[in-house]
């Protein structure tokens, strides 16, 4: 093929190669904004999150902050890589996001249920601990294992 | 800060720092001022094999064992000791990826090994932060 004819040819970007540590500087960061808030705003913050899953509102907004973060940090190593999406990424990161949150959802009604039914004393305040560790948990979860799912792929194809 | 028992959350997070990046960058210090060397080593220098994974956990081994003598939910304590496990073998996967690669020859970049490490160490330490900050509210909340 001649030179010419080598630069005419269509140019095949890479697929994006996601690694672990992308995603863990951002848990990381999450991880210490979330512990911050705790320890600045011991009452208002955890109250904060209590009532609005008391009005249902935790569940929807989770997802879609996950979601979109999930998305952005993606595309975000994507323009740093200089590569294209690739669909097996897209469709773990459309779904597991929203699979992960539901699940922890479910999770978090399971474990009020058993702390309700407990003797513990001060039921109340413990239904908010609970709540407080799950919606940890569920942020933690909801960005790291996406990606985590994205990697293993990445193990048996060469690219997602 | 409300009160003053937040500012234990600093000498918590200092207790962790200090062992991890501070003593083996004193002790590397100390060992070349014995030998008479002029050189300094960085802990990226120190570190660049990815052993802040092994590190991480031990660190996440610590989290688990709080977790699991807590008075959460059995739900809660299972979702978190699965997800600090996960981060710590993953973390740990970092070093021994790096060692693998080096012992045979693969190409092996000290750049990223150091940079994956240190990202997956973060993510470790800050998560067990975290715990322990749910673990303390909880016995606060326990005793009352």
């Amino acid at each position: 093929m001649s030179a010419p004819a080598i630069a005419l040819a269509p140019r095949q970007s890479r697929i994006v190669v996601v690694r672990l540590a992308d995603s863990a500087e951002v848990i990381g960061t999450l991880s210490l904004i979330y512990g911050a808030l705790l320890v600045i705003y011991p009452v208002s913050f955890p109250n904060l999150i209590v009532k609005s899953w008391e009005r249902g509102e935790l569940l929807p907004v989770m997802m879609l902050f996950t979601f979109l973060l999930d998305t952005a940090l993606y595309l975000r190593i994507a323009q740093r890589l200089s590569a294209k999406p690739g669909m097996m990424a897209a469709a773990c990161l459309g779904s597991l996001p929203l699979l992960v949150v539901a699940g922890a959802s479910f999770m978090l009604q399971r474990a009020v249920k058993y702390t309700l039914t407990s003797e513990w004393p001060n039921l109340h305040a413990r239904v908010g601990e609970e709540i407080l560790a799950h919606t940890y948990l569920a942020l933690v979860a909801a960005v790291f294992l996406p990606f985590l799912a994205i990697r293993l792929l990445q193990q048996f194809k060469n690219t997602v | 800060m409300n009160n003053w028992n937040s500012v234990k959350w600093l000498v918590y997070l200092a207790l962790y720092v200090v062992p991890v990046f501070l003593l083996p960058w004193a002790v590397s210090r100390s060992w070349v001022h014995q030998r008479g060397g002029t050189v300094s080593y960085s802990p990226k220098q120190l570190f660049e094999r990815g052993e802040l994974g092994l590190l991480s956990l031990v660190l996440a081994c610590g989290g688990i064992w709080d977790v699991l003598r807590s008075t959460f939910a059995p739900q809660t304590i299972a979702t978190a000791a699965v997800l600090l496990a996960m981060g710590g073998i993953m973390a740990m996967t970092v070093w021994v990826e790096t060692f693998c690669r080096q012992r045979s020859g693969t190409d092996w970049h000290p750049q990223r090994a150091w940079r994956d490490s240190r990202s997956l160490a973060l993510f470790v330490f800050s998560m067990a932060a975290v715990v322990e900050i749910l673990l303390d509210r909880l016995s606060r909340e326990g005793a009352q």
